[in-house]
């Protein structure tokens, strides 16, 4: 069963005709090429496969694509603009907050909502937004440290 | 791994979602879905088509109404968190939803979802690669519990982090179906059996629309525990909402202990909610009403750890709860 879908995709747009047993992470890999959304554990627990939607961060693994119809969708791909990293992306980069790479779209994701909500969040604060991100190789340290380099105070 | 193939339905109202479920005879309603999802992923859910409440907009308010807070069942849990009235007047029940699973799926998970949850076992949330190395148990149909042998239904753990909390505010829940509406006290919503632990899962044809809580007095203290493997993204080990109304003398007028994570239903200890009546609170009767409410867990290995271990942990949060509504 398939059904048309409007969405938004990085400030762009879209008409899809989706099957209705895609999720949204499904899409946005196959259909839309947007391949910085990474596949992890495919259940909801990993967070690589996060979006933000209508500026909140979502595990798109979990959602079904037609759940999202009508709805404003950033993936990475929207953050860096014109060829230039985002300050998250520069600062993630300069404290070593990324390793093997697959868990910084989401961890990038969730940094620039929790930025947006609250731009000198505290170190709880900075645990809680990154509570549903799993990172196998940093332990952490560094991504709070990069988190904490972009607070505002 | 892939979803199966269903068909997929939004109604726009109560009515049509209704008439959607009575004419299709395999079909599943769906919320936030963070739970159903991976169900089907994991072939634990065989439904032909889904029934989405999404559109249906009456069923996401939260409004007061005489003396108590209704709400929609399909409020996320980031609703519940964000609500200034919740915050203030049940504490307890933001603390449980923001206890759930992680902020990426709060956005979308539902209250209403939370308490429709299914229950869990380590040999049922698997694979369907997994569990076809094994004969089918009772919850997936078959003849057999892996976890208890002898046992001649299913044990499976009720694992919902909300419903223990709005129990013990005493809340009603509001099912719609094609014989008519009813409004049951949420206790009366579960059956206590781990393969159909529901109304709902029962097969009802019914659809959860909202939950009245009552707004409580002054004198009431609630809050909610919980344990888990994992500081996120876990379901509970074990959990705990207690809710206390004190009387002037600073007496227990009314106290309820319920349990998430220690039976196939939501477990309320009578033993230790008579200890506490009429007593002022002290930490020996603290520690007494935690070991009464110990010996109501059930034994059964369905998660990781081992039951006598849950029984510990359970002794701990129970007297760390306790003590917080007390003012300890």
């Amino acid at each position: 069963m398939k059904r048309t879908i409007r969405i938004k995709i990085n400030g762009e747009g879209k008409s899809l005709l989706v099957n209705v047993n895609q999720t949204l992470l499904d899409v946005l890999r196959e259909d839309l090429e947007l391949t910085g959304t990474k596949k992890g554990c495919n259940q909801g627990e990993c967070g690589a496969c996060t979006v933000l939607i209508n500026g909140k961060p979502v595990s798109s693994c979990s959602l079904l694509a037609v759940k999202a119809d009508g709805k404003s969708i950033e993936t990475i791909e929207s953050v860096a603009k014109e060829g230039q990293l985002h300050p998250i992306q520069i600062a993630f980069n300069e404290k070593g907050a990324i390793q093997c790479g697959f868990c910084t779209p989401g961890m990038i994701l969730v940094t620039k909502n929790l930025l947006e909500q609250n731009p000198n969040p505290q170190i709880d604060e900075i645990k809680e937004a990154i509570s549903g991100n799993i990172c196998r190789c940093t332990g952490y340290l560094q991504i709070f440290d990069a988190i904490k380099s972009l607070a505002k105070s | 791994m892939r979803l199966p193939e269903f068909e997929y339905f939004e109604p726009g109202s109560i009515e049509e979602a209704i008439n959607q479920l009575e004419e299709n005879s395999s079909c599943t309603i769906i919320a936030g879905g963070t739970d159903l999802v991976v169900a089907l992923k994991q072939r634990l859910q065989n439904s032909s088509s889904l029934i989405s409440l999404d559109k249906i907009s009456s069923l996401k308010t939260i409004v007061n109404k005489d003396e108590t807070v209704i709400v929609g069942a399909m409020s996320t849990l980031d609703d519940i968190i964000n609500n200034t009235f919740i915050k203030e007047k049940l504490p307890a029940l933001r603390k449980a939803a923001w206890d759930i699973g992680s902020p990426l799926l709060r956005s979308i998970a539902t209250i209403g979802g939370n308490i429709c949850l299914n229950t869990r076992c380590r040999f049922y949330n698997q694979s369907f690669f997994w569990r076809s190395s094994r004969e089918h148990c009772f919850k997936t149909g078959g003849n057999v519990c892996h976890v208890a042998k002898k046992k001649s239904s299913c044990v499976s753990t009720f694992s919902a982090d909300i419903p223990p909390v709005l129990i013990s505010y005493r809340s009603k829940v509001k099912l719609v179906g094609t014989n008519g509406v009813r409004v049951i006290p949420l206790e009366e919503f579960y059956s206590g059996d781990g393969r159909f632990p529901n109304s709902i899962l029962s097969g009802s044809k019914e659809i959860l629309t909202e939950i009245e809580i009552p707004i409580p007095r002054n004198n009431l203290k609630s809050c909610y525990r919980k344990f888990r493997l994992r500081e996120s993204i876990d379901f509970p080990l074990i959990g705990v909402s207690v809710a206390i109304q004190f009387n002037g003398e600073k007496r227990c007028e009314d106290a309820r202990i319920i349990l998430t994570g220690a039976g196939s239903g939501p477990v309320e200890s009578e033993q230790a909610r008579g200890m506490l009546l009429d007593k002022k609170l002290d930490t020996n009767l603290i520690s007494n009403a935690a070991e009464a409410v110990v010996s109501e867990i059930y034994q059964f290995k369905t998660a990781l750890v081992s039951p006598r271990y849950k029984r510990e942990l359970a002794k701990v949060i129970i007297s760390e709860a306790i003590k917080e509504v007390g003012g300890f």
